[in-house]
């Protein structure tokens, strides 16, 4: 992985959202977090697909709940930032605030 | 499978598409979070709504599934799917199919034996049948070599294939174009023999991910 690999509009709101979520970030309270936050309507699968790219890059790790009778005995998977996902959002948040350094983003929307 | 579940169920063909995407245990926790949604919207909207809800999340969640798994591993889905067609392609150049299909009815004899309906039989639905099994053969490689995302490389094959079999019409018609009645002929050879190819690989595809789903599937609290 690269110093310099950020993160992606979607990966990065994903990423924030299971941080606010703590132990308790599963596929439905992602989901309702981010629409909750944004206002943005998205779907499981954007979120897990999302969830499992940033698995791969090792910056989220899985793990299985127990199986509970309202999911129609399907276990949750729940997700956790690790120190390399942690990491990513420091160096995508320090590159958007070095690129909007200086600008005057009220008066430039009016 | 029947599950212990509160309240209205989920529809089941939804269900069961989402399922032939993705590797089994994100199908099992994406279908977990669907009915989850699903008997909250019920409970709050009416039975309904929460069907309509739960269509449009499956469709979308097909979708992003099918697309995710090209952007987490898209060079060993890129190889599947080559092999594929590289195997499609041996198949066709060598028609592999009909020789089989040929000498089966060589070694019945249909003349000697005066079975002159077997004769028939195997060129109408002889060769269609091995053709067929070809496909579903290749179909079922392809699946086996990619793991948890079976259907998707069906999928990716079929699409792969249907461009190149576009292409091998386009060049035939160009070749000779003052002949309709033998392009006629041969067009819907090609469509026919297509036809058998999207259905043979991807019923091996949903089989291979279906086998291997049952295999691997946790415990379910009834």
């Amino acid at each position: 992985m690269s110093s310099r690999d950020y993160l992606g509009e979607f990966e990065h709101i994903v990423l924030l959202a299971v941080l606010r979520l703590d132990d308790q970030a599963y596929g439905v309270t992602v989901r309702r977090e981010i629409e909750e936050r944004t206002k943005r309507e998205v779907s499981i699968g954007a979120i897990y697909a999302t969830l499992d790219r940033l698995e791969a890059k090792s910056y989220v790790q899985s793990r299985a709940g127990d199986p509970t009778p309202e999911r129609g005995g399907r276990s949750k998977r729940f997700f956790r930032v690790t120190a390399q996902g942690v990491s990513a959002v420091n160096r995508t948040h320090r590159a958007l605030q070095r690129l909007t350094e200086g600008l005057d983003l009220v008066r430039s929307r009016s | 499978m029947k599950h212990a579940t509160i309240g209205a169920w989920p529809p089941r063909f939804a269900a069961w598409l989402v399922s032939l995407f993705g590797s089994s245990e994100q199908a099992e926790s994406i279908l977990g979070d669907l009915q989850e949604e699903f008997s909250a919207i019920t409970r709050k909207s009416g039975d309904d709504p929460a069907r309509r809800w739960y269509w449009r999340q499956s469709l979308k969640t097909i979708a992003h599934l099918a697309v995710g798994s090209f952007r987490t591993v898209p060079w060993s889905l890129a190889g599947v799917v080559l092999l594929g067609l590289l195997l499609r392609r041996f198949d066709f150049q060598f028609q592999l199919p009909e020789r089989v299909a040929i000498a089966i009815l060589r070694a019945q004899r249909p003349y000697s034996n005066l079975h002159y309906g077997f004769y028939v039989w195997q060129i109408n639905y002889g060769i269609p049948i091995a053709c067929f099994v070809a496909s579903m053969l290749i179909g079922c490689v392809v699946a086996i070599l990619a793991k948890g995302r079976e259907v998707v490389a069906a999928f990716t094959l079929i699409v792969v294939n249907a461009v190149s079999f576009v292409e091998l019409v386009i060049r035939v018609y160009n070749h000779n174009p003052n002949s309709e009645g033998a392009f006629a002929a041969l067009f819907h050879f090609f469509v026919f023999r297509w036809t058998l190819d999207v259905i043979g690989i991807l019923v091996a595809g949903v089989l291979v991910r279906k086998l291997r789903s049952a295999s691997s599937r946790p415990l379910v609290v009834r």
